[in-house]
Order: C-alpha cells, then sequence, then structure tokens
C-alpha cells in the first residue's frame, strides 16, 4: 500500500482585503504531502507559496482571509479538516503537530530572550506536562539520594523504595483510578519523600478544572521552580545537540542577535524539531545563508528527517535545491499549483509548459539566457482563464477563457493545463 | 558629554542673567531695596565686579555655584539652596503618586489600542489622550478645585489644612522632610491622611494631561512591535494571544517608552510650575514661578541648573535602563 | 542646467507625489477625529475673520474694552453673564465675550508666527548640520542639546524678563549672519557664478559695515513680541534635531546611492529625494505645536509674565480669574472667569492636535502605501 497522505490542500482559497483592491492570492490551491516525504514547493516571488504554508497553520494575517477549500490533516487515525477547527484547537496543533521555520533566522527569533527561553518555550506549551513529571521524579530521586543509607539493611530498603518508585512512575493509571490524595498517600507510604517545590508540581501537573489551573499558576509564580527549568535546560541542550550545534550549553544561554546566520537558522530548526511534529514547513530557510552554510543545513534536514519521521515542505525558488533534496515537487504560479510530480519525472519530462520554461531558463554554461516573455500578472485582477496564458507559446483560444482543472495526467504526475485535456 | 551639556546649560542661564543690565543686577544683593540710593548701587555694583567682563563674572559664579552656594533668593528670603532643600519635598509627593500612574495607565492602554486597534477602546482612548494633553493644566486645575473644593469640599487645594500646619510647628520631628512619611513616622496617621487628601487633585491634573504622551508612544511602538517576524514565529509555536502580546511584544515595545518615561519623570521633577501655582503647593514649581515674575534672578538660575541637572542625570539613567532591558545593547 | 529646465524637472517629479497626496487627502476624509479637528479650526479662522462683526471694537481692537458703568457704580468684582456681556466680566469689569473673540486672533498669530520662523530656523541649522557633518554637526548639535536641556517654560520666562524693552537691533550684524548662512547653503548647492558673487559682495559689505559704521535702529517690543520670540527661541532647536535626524536617516538609504551613481547632482538629490521624504514627521510636529504653543504662552500669560493686563488673551483673562478665587464660594460665583476662557484654549489646541495626530496617522510610512 502506498504511503500515505499527511496532507491534502485542496482548493484552497485566499484573497487578501487592501486598499488597492482584492488581491486573489490563492485561486484553488492543490497539494498533497505523504508521510515522510520532502515536498519541494517551488514558484517566482509573489507566487503564494508563503501563503500558502501559512494557510496550512491558520496563520494567515489580516486583511488575508481564507475563504474557500479544505485543509485535511491525518495525523494518527484521524483526518480533520483544519479549515473547520476553532481558534484553540488549531493552536494545540501548532509547534507540535505542524511546526514552520522562516526564511531570515536571526530577524525570526525575539532579540530579547535568550535561545533557552525560546525553545524551551516551546515545551512549556506542548510539553509541560511531561517536564512536570520529569522534575517530580528527578527530585524525588534527589531527596532520597539525601538521606543516604546507612547500613546494609538500609540500603535494601532504600534499594526497595527506589522500586517502588519506579513502579509507581509507570503506574499512571493506577494512580488515575485512585485518584490524587490517595496517591500521595500512597508514595508517602511507600518512604517516598516529598517536599514543596514537589507538591507545587503536583498541583501544577494535577490541574483539571480551569479553577485549579489558575490557583496551581499563581501559586507556581512565586516559587523558583529550580528543578523544572533545570529539565527544560537539560533537554533545550539535547535538541540543540542533535541539530549539530557546537557548544550547545553556551548556546542556550546566547542571545539571538550573537549568532551567525547559520548557527541561528539551526537553532530555529531544533524549535521546530522540539515536538517532534509530523510536519515541517521550511520557508526558503537557505535563502539567505552562504551557499555552504544552505549545504549543512540541507543536510541536516534530510537527517533530521530520517530521525524524526517528519514530512516536509520546503518552499524555494531554488530548483538545485529541489532536485538535490525533495522527493516530489509542486510548481505554483500566480496562486495555482499547475504541476506536482516525482521529483525525476519532473525533470526529466516537464508537462507544464510553466515547468518547461523554468528548467529551460536555468543558466548553463555555454548557452545563452532564455528567459519566459511577460511579466507575472496583477492579482488584484486576474485575468481569465488559465493565470499563465499571455505568456504561453502553446496557448490557445480554450485557455483564455476557461481554467483548467488539476488532473493526474500519468501515475502520481498531476498537471493543470488544457494541452492535458484540463477542461473537464 | 553630558557634562559638557551641564556646562553648557549653565553659561547659557548665565549669559541670560547678563541680559540685565548691571544696576538691576546689583539689587539682588540688597536686603532692602526701597531703601536703596544711587551711590549705594554703584558702590554695589564695583564691589561685586557686575561690570567686568562676562567670562570673568561667569567663573566667580560658577566657583560660587560649585561650592554650593547658589545665591540669596529675595523672594523666598533664603539661600536658593534652602529654598530648594525645604521646598522640594512637596514637588516631591506630587511626583511619587503621578508618576507610576501616568506609566502604568499610559503603558496599560497603549497596548490596549494597539491590539485591538480601531476597535472602540482604542478610539475612546486616543479621543481622550488628545483631548488630555489639549487642556492648559492651570484650566483643569482651576475646574477641578471649583468641582471638588467649591462645590463639594472633598478635596481642599494647598498641601496641607491650616490644622495640620499648626501641628507641624509644634511637637513634630522632622525625620526625612516629606510630611506623607514623617506624619507616619510620628505616629500621627491622620496628617499623613490629609496631606493625601490634598495631594489627590494635583496628582489628577498631572496624570490626565501627561498620560496622553504615553499612550500614544505604548501604542506606535506597539503596533510596530506586533508586525515584527517574531510574532510570526511565536503564534506558530502555539503560545496563546495572551503569551504572544505579553511576553513577545509587549517586551520589545517597552524600549522606547522606558527612554519616555524617564524623561517625563525627570521633567515631572523639574518641577510642575503651572500646577504647584494654582494649587499653591508650596514646592519647587511654584517658587520658581514666583521667582520668575518678581525677577528673582539667583531663584530661577539655581532651578534652571537644577532642571538641567536632573535631566542629565535622567539620560544616565536611562541610559543604563536600556542596557537592561535591550541584550543588544549591553556587549557595547 | 537653467531655470527653466530644473522647474520641468521638479514638476514632472511632482507627479507620483501628488497622487500620493490625493490618497492621504481621502484617508483622512475618512478620519472622524480628522475631520472634526479641521472642523474646528476651521470655526476659530472664521471667528477670528469675523472678530469685527462678532465684537465691535472700541478703540485698540487688541485691548477689551471695560463697562466703567458698573466698575464706577459697584466694584471690581467679576459679574455673571447678562445680555449686555455675554459671557459676563471679570475682574476690573473687562466683557469676556470681547477678550475670547479678540483672543482668538491672538491664538492665532502667535502659534503660526512662532511655528513658521522657529520652522525655518530649525529647518536651516538642522539641513545644514546633517549635511556638511563633521565638525559644524557636531557643534550644532551640541547646542541644540543645551537648549533642549534646558526645562522650556523656564528658559522662556527667562528670556521673557531678560530682554530689554527697546533692542538695538544691529541691521549690520543681521546681514552678516544671514549672508553667512546663505553663502553655506550656496556651496552645498554648486550654483553658477553671478549668484555666488552677489553674495560674496553682500558679504564684504556687511563685514565692512559692522566694522565700521554698524547700521542700528531701535526696535521698541511689546510684551507679547517678547513672548513670541522667547518661545520661538526655546523651540527651534526641536525642528533641528528633526530634520536633521529624517536627512541622516534618509541620506542612508540605498536609493541615494543609486541616485548617486546615476549621475544625480547634489542639489538634485536633495531636492528631488531627500526634502520629500524627511519634511513629513517636521510638518507632523509643527502641526502639534500650534497647539502647544498657545498653551506655553497662555501658560506664561497665567503667571503674569505674557501678554500685559487688559490685553485679548486668553491667558491673560484667566490670570486675571485668580484675584477672585478666594474661598469656595467665590470660585463657584466666579467660574465663568476662567471656565470660559479655558474652554476657548482647550478647544483651539484640540483642534490642531486632531489634526496632527490623524496627520501622524495618515502620513504614517507604513501605511502610505498599502
Amino acid at each position: 500500500m502506498a504511503q500515505r497522505n499527511i496532507v491534502e490542500v485542496q482548493d484552497l482559497e485566499v484573497k487578501f482585503y487592501t486598499y488597492s483592491g482584492v488581491v486573489e492570492a490563492l485561486d484553488g490551491v492543490n497539494i498533497f504531502i505523504k508521510e515522510g516525504e520532502i515536498l519541494g514547493l517551488v514558484g517566482e516571488t509573489g507566487c503564494g507559496k508563503s501563503v500558502t504554508s501559512l494557510s496550512i497553520m491558520k496563520l494567515v494575517p489580516p486583511p488575508g482571509r481564507i475563504e474557500g477549500g479544505r485543509i485535511i490533516l491525518s495525523g494518527g487515525p484521524k483526518r480533520q479538516d483544519i479549515l473547520t477547527m476553532g481558534d484553540d484547537s488549531i493552536r494545540l496543533m501548532r509547534g507540535k503537530d505542524i511546526s514552520m521555520i522562516f526564511q531570515e533566522p536571526r530577524a525570526y527569533l525575539n532579540p530579547v530572550y535568550t535561545v533557552e527561553n525560546q525553545i524551551s518555550e516551546v515545551m512549556y506549551v506542548h510539553r509541560k506536562n511531561e517536564l512536570l513529571e520529569k522534575s517530580i521524579t528527578s527530585l524525588q530521586k534527589k531527596l532520597m539520594e539525601k538521606r543516604k543509607p546507612r547500613s546494609e539493611e538500609q540500603r535494601a530498603k532504600f534499594e526497595k523504595q527506589k522500586a517502588e518508585l519506579e513502579k509507581r512512575k509507570g503506574a499512571e493509571e493506577h494512580k488515575a483510578k485512585l485518584g490524587e490524595p490517595e496517591a500521595d498517600l500512597e508514595e508517602k507510604a511507600a518512604g517516598i519523600p516529598s517536599n514543596y517545590e514537589i507538591r507545587i508540581y503536583k498541583r501544577m501537573l494535577r490541574a483539571r478544572s480551569r479553577t485549579s489551573r489558575l490557583i496551581a499558576g499563581f501559586f507556581s509564580r512565586f516559587i523558583r521552580k529550580r528543578q523544572l527549568t533545570a529539565e527544560a535546560r537539560k533537554e533545550v541542550v539535547r535538541i540543540l545537540k542533535s541539530v549539530e550545534i557546537p557548544d550547545p550549553e553556551r548556546v542556550a544561554g546566547m542571545y539571538p542577535h550573537e549568532l551567525s546566520g547559520g548557527m541561528a537558522q539551526r537553532v530555529v530548526i531544533a524549535m521546530a524539531l522540539t515536538c517532534n511534529p509530523t510536519l515541517l514547513i521550511a520557508d526558503e530557510p537557505t535563502t539567505n545563508l552562504d551557499v555552504t552554510v544552505q549545504a549543512q543545513i540541507l543536510n541536516l534536514i534530510r537527517m533530521l528527517k530520517k530521525n524524526i519521521g517528519s514530512s516536509i515542505l520546503y518552499i524555494t525558488h531554488d530548483l538545485g535545491v529541489v532536485a538535490q533534496s525533495c522527493d516530489r515537487v509542486a510548481v505554483m504560479y500566480a496562486g495555482n499549483v499547475i504541476e506536482t510530480a516525482d521529483v525525476f519525472e519532473t525533470f526529466s519530462s516537464p508537462l507544464h509548459p510553466y515547468t518547461r520554461a523554468l528548467l529551460e531558463s536555468i543558466p548553463r554554461p555555454g548557452e545563452p539566457f532564455k528567459s519566459i516573455p511577460g511579466m507575472v500578472p496583477s492579482l488584484i485582477n486576474p485575468l481569465k482563464g488559465c493565470r499563465f496564458h499571455d505568456r504561453c507559446s502553446y496557448a490557445m483560444e480554450v485557455c483564455q477563457n476557461v481554467k483548467p482543472a488539476f488532473m493526474e495526467v500519468k501515475k502520481g504526475h498531476y498537471v493543470s493545463c488544457h494541452l492535458y485535456g484540463g477542461s473537464k | 558629554m553630558l557634562v559638557f551639556v551641564i556646562l553648557g546649560v549653565s553659561v547659557l542661564v548665565f549669559a541670560v542673567s547678563m541680559m540685565f543690565d548691571p544696576a538691576q543686577r546689583a539689587l539682588l544683593y540688597v536686603r532692602n531695596v526701597q531703601r536703596t540710593t544711587d551711590a549705594a548701587i554703584r558702590e554695589t555694583i564695583r564691589i561685586y565686579g557686575l561690570e567686568d567682563p562676562f567670562y570673568l563674572q561667569y567663573g566667580r559664579w560658577m566657583s560660587q555655584v560649585l561650592q554650593g552656594n547658589l545665591g540669596w533668593s529675595p523672594t523666598a528670603s533664603q539661600t536658593v539652596a534652602d529654598s530648594i532643600r525645604t521646598r522640594w519635598p512637596y514637588t516631591f509627593e506630587i511626583v511619587l503618586f503621578a508618576a507610576p500612574l501616568i506609566i502604568f495607565i499610559g503603558i496599560y492602554l497603549g497596548v490596549q489600542s494597539a491590539v485591538h486597534r480601531d476597535k472602540p477602546i482604542d478610539q475612546a482612548s486616543r479621543v481622550f489622550s488628545v483631548i488630555g494633553w489639549s487642556l492648559p493644566s492651570f484650566w483643569v486645575g482651576m475646574v477641578l478645585i471649583a468641582i471638588f473644593y467649591g462645590m463639594l469640599n472633598w478635596f481642599p487645594p494647598g498641601s496641607a489644612s491650616p490644622e495640620v500646619q499648626v501641628f507641624m510647628k509644634g511637637a513634630f520631628v522632622r525625620y526625612t522632610g516629606i510630611d506623607l512619611f514623617d506624619g507616619l513616622l510620628n505616629g500621627q496617621p491622620w496628617i499623613t491622611l490629609d496631606v493625601l487628601r490634598h495631594l489627590v487633585l494635583p496628582v489628577v491634573t498631572i496624570v490626565t494631561i501627561d498620560v496622553a504622551l504615553l499612550i500614544r508612544v505604548m501604542r506606535s511602538s506597539m503596533l510596530e512591535s506586533l508586525s515584527k517576524p517574531y510574532i510570526t514565529t511565536a503564534k506558530a509555536k502555539g503560545l496563546s494571544n495572551k503569551a504572544v502580546i505579553y511576553k513577545h511584544a509587549r517586551r520589545n515595545a517597552l524600549i522606547p517608552v522606558a527612554t519616555l518615561s524617564g524623561m517625563l519623570v525627570a521633567g515631572l521633577l523639574g518641577g510642575l510650575i503651572i500646577t504647584e501655582t494654582v494649587f499653591g503647593f508650596g514646592g519647587l514649581g511654584q517658587w520658581a514661578a514666583g521667582a520668575a515674575v518678581q525677577l528673582d534672578m539667583p531663584a530661577v538660575l539655581g532651578y534652571a541648573i537644577l532642571s538641567a541637572v536632573m535631566f542629565v542625570v535622567a539620560n544616565l539613567i536611562v541610559d543604563i535602563l536600556y542596557a537592561y532591558i535591550d541584550p543588544r545593547i549591553r556587549l557595547d | 542646467m537653467n531655470l527653466k529646465e530644473r522647474w520641468q524637472e521638479f514638476k514632472t517629479g511632482l507627479r507620483p507625489r501628488i497622487a500620493e497626496w490625493r490618497f492621504m487627502l481621502k484617508r483622512l476624509r475618512k478620519s472622524y477625529l480628522a475631520m472634526t479637528g479641521i472642523a474646528i479650526i476651521l470655526f476659530f479662522v472664521g471667528v477670528a475673520i469675523l472678530a469685527p462683526v462678532l465684537a465691535p471694537p472700541h478703540g485698540d481692537p487688541m485691548m477689551i474694552p471695560k463697562d466703567y458703568d458698573i466698575e464706577t457704580l459697584r466694584t471690581q468684582e467679576p459679574t455673571p453673564p447678562t445680555i449686555r456681556h455675554i459671557f459676563g466680566t471679570i475682574d476690573s469689569q473687562y466683557d469676556l465675550y470681547y477678550a475670547c473673540i479678540w483672543g482668538t486672533i491672538t491664538a492665532f498669530r502667535i502659534g503660526l508666527l512662532v511655528v513658521v520662523v522657529s520652522l525655518v530656523i530649525g529647518l536651516l541649522v538642522g539641513i545644514l548640520a546633517a549635511f556638511y557633518g563633521g565638525l559644524l554637526d557636531e557643534a550644532l548639535m551640541r547646542f541644540t542639546d543645551i537648549i533642549i536641556a534646558f526645562p522650556g517654560l523656564i528658559l522662556a520666562m527667562a528670556l521673557v524678563l531678560a530682554f530689554p524693552t527697546t533692542v538695538p537691533l544691529s541691521v549690520s550684524n543681521v546681514l552678516l549672519a544671514v549672508s553667512i548662512i546663505s553663502m553655506l547653503i550656496l556651496l552645498a548647492f554648486k550654483p553658477d557664478r553671478r549668484l555666488l558673487l552677489v553674495n560674496m559682495l553682500v558679504l564684504i559689505f556687511s563685514v565692512v559695515s559692522v566694522l565700521y559704521s554698524p547700521i542700528v535702529f531701535d526696535l521698541a517690543l511689546q510684551r507679547l513680541d517678547k513672548v513670541l520670540i522667547a518661545i520661538t527661541i526655546v523651540g527651534w532647536p526641536g525642528y533641528a534635531r528633526l530634520i536633521r535626524g529624517e536627512v541622516l536617516r534618509v541620506k542612508n538609504e540605498d536609493y541615494i546611492e543609486a541616485s548617486r551613481a546615476s549621475g544625480s547632482t547634489d542639489s538634485r538629490i536633495i531636492m528631488k529625494h531627500i526634502l520629500p521624504n524627511s519634511i513629513y514627521p517636521v510638518l507632523i510636529v509643527a502641526t502639534l505645536d500650534i497647539g502647544s504653543i498657545v498653551l506655553t504662552a497662555a501658560a506664561l500669560s497665567f503667571i503674569g509674565i505674557g501678554a500685559p493686563d487688559g490685553y485679548a488673551d486668553w491667558g491673560q483673562v484667566i490670570s486675571k480669574a485668580q484675584l477672585w478665587m478666594n474661598g469656595p464660594g467665590e470660585i463657584i460665583k466666579n467660574f465663568h472667569t476662567f471656565f470660559i476662557p479655558g474652554l476657548f484654549i482647550a478647544l483651539f489646541v484640540v483642534g490642531w492636535n486632531l489634526l496632527g495626530d490623524a496627520l501622524r496617522d495618515v502620513l504614517d510610512p507604513q501605511l502610505r502605501r498599502r
């Protein structure tokens, strides 16, 4: 069975209501990304790549509005159209199931907070309970260590208590069934120590209703939460190591303006991968970097994909990068995806005239430059029919009036063009 | 560099005073103006070298100032230094309440205006602040006095009631020189309450007028901060709207506001000339106003230097604060 | 290149600018606050123009008429509004209605004169400093720093008091200063020989005249004039710093470099690129200043060193109200003596502030083209 689709964007329409008029930025975009693949999204500046990616996270800024279509995400067994989901549900997915990295890393990091602060922020939003559990356990261990056993007997008892602790840790349903006070009493009976910090963490962990959460948050503001920050810090350092940042402890305490471009981009990538997202959207992450750094980052992304298993939507206008790193390609023009295929297929037999012209325009030594005549159309009053027809050498009568449909012409190869029967 | 500014200010101030002819300036050294003869005036001019070249007189004056002798103020019948010392607490009391109110209300309304741009709260606070900024401070003071004292007798003008003033001449130890605190320190809380009662109207006057500036600056700074790229990142991390606004946007937006606040506090401390005059509060401002009208040059000069020094000090503090808030500046 | 061609170039450069202005005007029209502000200003303009009709003067129009009948019959005490005196009278039986109407003219006079003059001086100084840079820039900026460090009101107070009533105005000195400044400006623009020569001659003439036989005549200053001069002196450094900051910012923009690379002369760069892009904040501040200068002048009058007694000036009238504010009863009885003129001041300033604020929103570079 072929891989399933993680993301399906169907007929997405996005409009921007500006003072100069209504910009029809996306005019029925169709994209699908399979599990574990890198999809390259290419197109000229202004064709709508960024808007598409922002739409997937429902982050289109005003005066933009998503006006139509469906965006279906398949995390786990469920398939849901995020455009029908409420804002809160989507917010929970951002940074956790889908994350995004951007073009100029130092501009996209908050200059007044350290790297550690900004990465751990993601953890506090999405993985807080995990951190709390870890803190509780570590603190309990520490406290137990403090009561150093004196004799063999006591050491044996100590070992038994530790084993109890491990058992308790694994028995979450047991705890939940018991209810909190009982679970605490059990622990106390087993000789597992507690102090005020642990108690606060437990309260934070178990707060279910809104009020108890508020109370927990209120009290937690006054204590130092040393262990929690320490746990978060350990995790941050681990993540920084995984993106191959040298001396991660030192980098964690640095501010964005102290980092080089490549380093900053690694930090941003680290931040995005904190929660092992299902989909990573990369919006031209290497465009502003040196070519050598670009290569490193690309390698990094590929490696991370292998380790974590995320799918990646890689937006770029650099065909070289696409050829090198992507599994499949989607080509956009003026708010439409006009061709999608496997990367080898796209480069060897491009179907859409625009794709062909694009590939032909890659400079080759010894040959004259070839460019596409005309200009990208204004999206305020777009052309009727196919938006490329005024620059297309194969344009026909029907191209001026009817917009071609997005159809599977060969296996796995989709095109939106009348040359291939786009008029349904 | 700042020292240069202070020096420059002193030169400027002195130059202004030199615009008076020697005879007028001689009068300042005379205790009893009516009974002075022309001969006495000429003698005074000679003794004090009031017709010497500019730099000589300036040098003499500066050396006096640096020794702490700012001259004698006829209007106050005290030395200038003493006048400052006795009057400063009253100005301080007003600023103590007005400054935090202005800053916090300004920040809050500024942030709300920016976040809910063009919605009712934004329109309302902008209208309110434009109107507040346009009102003459003496007019606001007088109208408030008319309503809250004239009609309701809740908050009288002046710095303290007559009973309090009589009491303070008696068994009253001045620990800090500030009536507000001394009342408590002497075990007489009713004095403190009375002072507070007198403080309400002047503080309200000042806050109404000055908060407008802070709201405007905070709003525009916040709007700019909200359009920065890192806000998109924050949203993409799944942070709640509140976290995005208060943790990320506001912290960056506060930077220019901090500068402004520092200047504001310096300006306030320098003296609320008009407000104190209207309310008869007895602080630095009122003294300076009276001194100016009666051509009490040493007083005006002393006040001017004081204000300039505070401006410079405020600048310094703001610079330090800046480095604390904005890590980009620290390394320099 | 001669004058006609330069004028043509200026006009073609203006066309996109005009489109931008029309866009901004449209946005201005949409804002309620801006329209209110403009309405208020127009109202006051109307009052000022129609002053002789609304409140016919007796004798010197700028002096408020007294009602001698009441004064001799009863007291100096202010009287509340009646048919004869629509707003009532203030201390010494001055007619408040008259004072408020003619006070409008005073307000406009103060606001516009001071702003225009301090704007011109500030622009000159600021542009020269930014353009030449180096030592001149440093010196001028330190100088403006000093004036700004001063609390404005106090400096204005001190200046008003310190100015002698008759100022010996040395025309030679003024001529000297002016010719030096224009020399600096001309040198920046690289004009043709004739202008340079004329300037040289004037310069030499003024130097000679200063050294050997200066032309002096005495200028009698009214108290209000002193206020105007004082506020101008206090005000120009603000504009100088502002325009200097803007010019420096614009100077470093890429399009200036591009323009220079394509061979534009300095004067073209200044006129076509730098000035239009740096002038907007200054205009905004100038509009807002008209209001705040009127406030400052009113404050000075209130203290007693502004307009003379009996002059039709809002601040002066309120200052007189202080005489009759002893005790709560009196305060309420004479409420109109300070409330009404203060209302005029407040409304006037509100109008200009609304306009200035709206301009600031409209001219915000981020929103100018969206």
